[in-house]
């Protein structure tokens, strides 16, 4: 084993690499950029290496800062994580020539996995079963309608040198490849400096489900089961579980021995996933592409296998023989893993970067019957920066069967609480609590099939009702109770009589009555509407989460104390939710509803960011579409457009302004 | 006997029917709630004593003898708010359109100076249509007792206004001589002369709305000190301000139990400033990490946005904090600002309420604007109320802090009594870039040479112990301990003693 590692890599991969690192007391030095100088990852590591500027471009992509590193550390091995330099052959030969280890495949089995098209022929030369296609070079449009009408459509274009869902089009039509084809070429060029494009067969009702294999130096290869990874957006994974609730044994096995067969016919001697597209009508598989590299989604593999990949990587590179055979490898119980982005799930899942101002995860370990696992490299206070992956967290449950893992992770996802940015828990949680999900009727389209106009947030059930109506009343009579214990009162008990009854009256909902009290334990009582609710917590003002059981269930309320109400969220479900005394209530409803203002005639701001450039002056004619201005958010120039047409009335800043979400930057006439 | 009980309930009751069901109506449909409704939820249930239920006006003239309704326009009396004395008067629009009687005036002065007597807020609730014309000049004579009674109460007890539908003209200065005043939107406006008047004279067309409301007072004017969606969030935020507030000058802040740690440790302060010194936070998160349960009343939070104001508390007391904000102009000290810290710090001063201030400004606001605005009367008024502040005053320099800026914010020079600066403060003249182009000004055509001199001001200058080696910070802290540290220095203040010298009263630059 090697006394010390280099990590050529950043955030939670470089934590979760150091973790194990320590645990075989293996040293860990990372690199890092101008970014990520206070990162966890670096707080963490033996050593810390300084590599440059915060673009990867200028520092994590650097080969030659990455060789400079290892000599300054004396680190024997480079873990390249995943992303950067991990599949990259140059720089595993790299590595080779210098004499370093590359903790991962050999150059050649890089190279060889490395090019869609290369990958397909040897794919097929092995054995496996690939999607019926064109792996040649196709020489023009006409050649590329001639290949898709041969193989049958709906076919799939896709940029050779592709990957993270840049330069794919499905074409169902003769058109659509009229269309798609040099739209492919040209962003296949514009993305990767490569137009190489390929066209196959489009799976229908297809599951992505992926084969982790470890092979050694010695020429063993196993497999460790599969994980399907269908719950995508925009061919980004978002969540994924070990193992695939559509295999079966034979499946698994059949695949399984074909990712095996690949691996052996590249000499492959790491850490690697074999990707396939699954049909979930008949289970009939096809080969996708074979990654190199340890994937994000590794956790779940670890769970039910028990073992540790990032170790094994380790041990394969320092020579050490695979410690177990297929035979030994076995699949113990259901994981599933959530990824955390810092984005907006109400705004089509629009990027929402910067300062994490609370970042309170659930406590890891032992949750009942089930396990939580939390893969994370930041810290409340860190930044979410625009260079890198806007990940927060890997969220892993796992527990003996699906529907119980699915549960411990929506317990999980309730009670992780995240303040200043936006993030995806809510939509995460509610795809945990949706019934087809938990059918285990998977497809990659499952986003779009099921949230086909964006999320919206929950609905409101009457269990969720009860749980917020439970919370609000109980938390309103601790803030009461305790606002009454104020100094310099006037004493006189007639005059203050302390209340118990309220009304609660949930966003689009009618007013209920409820009544709190205290039992003996000091969990709160609520009645309303002949029901009655215990409700046991340890909350005190001030605090963003609720941790109750109400009525033997444990739950997690997010809460939010706005001037007008509180904000509740549980899971999916989010609601405003005002307490008041039962003549409030009364006269609330004498009052006429507010008409929402008509914002349609008013530019708001969609993110904080700083005013570049105003492109329109006061009584100028604007049509539906056109720029206004333009508002730098994170680097990002971002184009406001008039949303209708229109006279400019007033144009509320001025270039170099700061502005806030939803400030109103110009108004129309 | 019986009877002469039954009597007095029945003039009570219509007493309370105010301007008739028609009038109440019309009240609701408009989105407001009537004068009693409104005590009612300001005030601890069944605490409200009305005073001067069965006043009439005295008016003979225009037909007014003929029309009489009991309590003339305005309901007046005392109450609680959480159990702490407070006195209220509530403009009653549905009779005579709230318009301002001698009588109803009269009301309004007898719980003005029960209040002041007797040391307790007074909290005016404002819907009215002005002067009672056909009075003449005895509504002005009610206005003129009114405002007198503002004026020697202010800085005695705490005076509140909540404008909750017009307000114009002669009613517009009384709200104007209090310490707060709120507003409702789209229901309230307040102007010293109406539309139609703005039309006449000037020719400008400009609706109540654009003239008076509750945005223009809130962002242009900063006359207001918050805007609320509706009359009841209105009534609960006051509720909530009031928590904050002594009663009157003789008190201390109320303490309230709280279940904040005062020890807590809050390490992602560590990294609230950035690494670029060019690149805003939001001051917001650190208020709301070092005081209790996150718990701040922000006062004008539109208005002047480069500096925050509003109470808090710390391990259950309260204290005001005023704060820069890089998110706004980097938290420059302009007009508005100034303008609106000094009149927050007075305020405090006056309260006994300890006050808390967060640096991280960059100076004053330059150009012709703020000049000709006069920023050098307006900047003195916060340099001036600082100073002039007798209450704890700890300060805390989170990052820059250079030139006249820096002795306004409440530096030890003005009396701070604990100042404290974190590892990233920076005191001093100017930036490092400024500074080094105005003492090497020879160099300037030699960028190389430049960048090294502002490396070696920047060295020697822009950090916290230049300014510690001198004795104006008294320690430089942990980021993350800054709550535990404040509060201990402000324990040791408890007991502060310090008086300015006797005078009839000063002459801040108003």
């Amino acid at each position: 084993m090697f006394d010390k590692i280099l990590i050529a890599n950043r955030g939670e991969i470089a934590v979760r690499i150091i973790r194990t690192c320590r645990r075989l007391g293996v040293k860990a030095a990372v690199v890092f950029s101008d970014a990520d100088r206070d990162s966890l990852a670096v707080e963490m590591a033996d050593e810390a290496v300084h590599i440059g500027p915060a673009p990867a471009a200028q520092s994590y992509l650097l080969a030659d800062r990455i060789v400079d590193a290892v000599r300054a550390t004396g680190a024997q091995a480079v873990h390249p994580g995943f992303g950067f330099l991990s599949e990259k052959a140059e720089f595993a030969q790299r590595l080779a020539d210098e004499k370093i280890v590359f903790i991962g495949p050999n150059p050649h089995a890089i190279a060889a996995m490395g090019d869609k098209i290369e990958s397909k022929k040897a794919a097929a030369a092995a054995g496996v079963t690939t999607v019926p296609g064109y792996l040649g070079e196709i020489s023009g449009l006409a050649h590329a309608i001639e290949i898709a009408e041969g193989i049958g459509y709906p076919v799939m274009i896709k940029a050779s040198a592709g990957g993270g869902g840049k330069g794919i089009r499905v074409a169902f039509t003769r058109t659509d490849v009229e269309e798609g084809f040099p739209a492919v070429q040209a962003e296949a060029r514009g993305a990767f400096g490569d137009d190489r494009v390929f066209i196959e067969k489009f799976v229908e009702s297809p599951r992505h489900i992926e084969i982790q294999v470890i092979g050694d130096r010695h020429g063993n290869i196993v497999h460790l089961g599969e994980r399907e990874c269908s719950i995508q957006r925009r061919n980004q994974k978002v969540i994924e579980e070990a193992p695939s609730p559509l295999l079966d044994a034979r499946t698994r096995k059949a695949m399984g021995d074909q990712a095996v067969a690949l691996a052996r016919a590249v000499g492959y001697d790491s850490a690697g996933t074999v990707e396939f597209v699954v049909s979930g009508a008949d289970k009939g598989f096809y080969f996708l592409e074979m990654n190199t590299r340890l994937q994000v989604e590794h956790p779940v593999t670890e769970m039910v296998t028990g073992l540790d990949l990032v170790e094994l990587m380790l041990r394969v590179a320092a020579g050490e023989k695979l410690p177990f055979a297929q035979k030994d490898v076995k699949l113990d119980g259901w994981a599933i893993e959530s990824r955390i982005y810092a984005e907006d799930p109400y705004r089509g899942f629009l990027p929402s970067i910067g300062r994490l101002r609370r970042c309170i995860p659930p406590s890891e370990g032992a949750a009942g019957i089930a396990v939580v696992r939390n893969d994370t490299g930041v810290r409340e206070g860190d930044e979410i920066s625009m260079f890198y992956d806007p990940m927060i967290s890997k969220l892993i449950t796992h527990a003996p069967t699906r529907l119980e893992a699915i549960d411990a992770q929506a317990r999980a996802l309730e009670a992780f609480h995240i303040e200043g940015i936006q993030d995806n828990v809510p939509f995460l949680a509610a795809v945990m609590d949706e019934p087809r999900f938990r059918s285990g009727e998977l497809t990659t389209g499952y986003i779009k099939e099921v949230f086909p106009d964006g999320f919206r947030g929950s609905a409101l059930e009457e269990a969720t009702r009860d749980i917020f109506v439970s919370v609000a009343g109980f938390v309103h009579q601790l803030r009461e109770d305790r606002a009454r214990r104020v100094d310099g009162t006037l004493n006189d008990a007639n005059r203050s009589a302390r209340r118990t009854e309220w009304a609660v009256r949930i966003a689009g909902t009618d007013a209920l009555t409820v009544h709190v009290e205290k039992d003996a334990d000091g969990a709160g009582i609520v009645r309303s509407d002949g029901r009655r609710h215990r409700i046991d917590t340890q909350w005190r003002p001030g605090q963003p989460m609720v941790h109750a059981v109400v009525d033997g269930r444990p739950v997690s309320v997010r809460i939010t104390q706005r001037p007008d109400g509180l904000d509740l969220r549980l899971r999916g479900t989010s609601a405003r939710v005002w307490v008041m005394r039962p003549r409030t209530a009364e006269m609330l409803a004498r009052l006429p509803e507010k008409q929402a203002a008509d914002t349609s005639r008013l530019v708001i701001s969609p993110m904080p960011g700083l005013v570049v450039s105003v492109e329109v002056q006061p009584g100028q004619e604007v049509k539906s579409g056109e720029p206004v201005m333009v508002v730098e958010a994170m680097k990002m120039r971002n184009i406001i457009r008039a949303e209708r047409d229109g006279r400019i009335a007033r144009v509320n800043v001025a270039a170099g302004a700061s502005v806030a979400a939803d400030e109103i930057l110009i108004e129309l006439a | 006997m019986k009877d002469m009980l039954e009597a007095l309930e029945a003039k009570r009751a219509q007493a309370r029917f105010g301007g008739g069901q028609k009038r109440v109506e019309a009240q609701h449909a408009k989105g407001k709630l009537t004068a009693r409704e409104r005590i009612e939820l300001l005030l601890d249930e069944g605490s409200f004593e009305e005073y001067d239920m069965f006043v009439e006006h005295r008016c003979a003239d225009f037909g007014m003898a003929d029309q009489k309704v009991p309590g003339d326009g305005v309901v007046t009396g005392w109450g609680t708010v959480n159990g702490r004395l407070v006195y209220v008067f509530s403009k009653d629009f549905t009779v005579f359109g709230g318009s301002l009687s001698m009588a109803h005036a009269e009301k309004i002065v007898k719980v003005q100076r029960m209040a002041a007597r007797n040391g307790a807020p007074v909290i005016g609730l404002f819907d009215a249509g002005g002067a009672r014309i056909q009075e003449g000049v005895d509504s002005l004579a009610g206005y003129a007792d009114i405002f007198m009674e503002n004026v020697l109460s202010s800085g005695v007890i705490p005076q509140i206004s909540v404008i909750m539908g017009p307000c114009a003209g002669g009613d517009v200065y009384s709200p104007a001589m209090t310490d707060f005043i709120f507003m409702v939107k789209d229901t309230s406006y307040m102007f010293v002369t109406g539309p139609d008047v703005v039309k006449t004279v000037t020719n400008e067309v400009v609706t109540a709305e654009e003239l008076g409301g509750a945005r223009v007072h809130t962002q242009r004017s900063g006359v207001a000190d918050g805007a609320f969606e509706n009359d009841i969030e209105a009534i609960a935020e006051i509720r909530r301000l009031i928590d904050f507030l002594p009663l009157s000058n003789r008190e201390r802040p109320p303490h309230r139990p709280v279940h904040d740690d005062p020890e807590r440790v809050e390490r992602s302060l560590d990294t609230l400033i950035p690494d670029n010194a060019n690149k805003p936070y939001d001051m917001r998160e650190l208020i709301e990490k070092v005081v209790d349960e996150g718990d701040f009343f922000e006062i004008g939070k539109d208005f002047g946005k480069n500096i925050l104001v509003g109470f808090a508390r710390l391990d259950g007391d309260p204290v005001g904090v005023v704060a820069n904000q890089p998110m706004t102009l980097a938290g420059v000290l302009d007009i508005d600002a100034s303008r609106k810290a000094a009149r927050f710090v007075r305020f405090c001063d006056c309260f006994n309420i300890p006050i808390v201030t967060f640096v991280d400004v960059p100076g004053f606001m330059p150009g012709t604007k703020q000049e000709y605005g006069g920023l050098i009367r307006h900047g003195a008024k916060l340099l001036f109320a600082f100073a002039e502040a007798t209450v704890p005053k700890v300060t805390v320099i989170t990052r820059k802090a250079y030139g006249g800026a820096y002795d306004v914010m409440s530096s030890k020079h003005l009396r701070g009594d604990v100042t404290y600066a974190w590892p990233t403060a920076e005191i001093a003249v100017m930036g490092s870039k400024g500074a080094v182009e105005i003492i090497f000004r020879a160099e300037m055509g030699d960028p190389d040479k430049l960048a090294a001199r502002e490396a070696e001001y920047k060295a020697r200058f822009a950090n916290p112990f230049v300014a510690a080696s001198r004795g104006y910070i008294d320690d430089v802290i942990m980021p993350h301990n800054t709550r535990k540290r404040v509060i201990r220095a402000l324990k040791t203040l408890k007991g502060k003693k310090l008086e300015n010298p006797w005078k009839k009263h000063d002459n801040i630059p108003l």
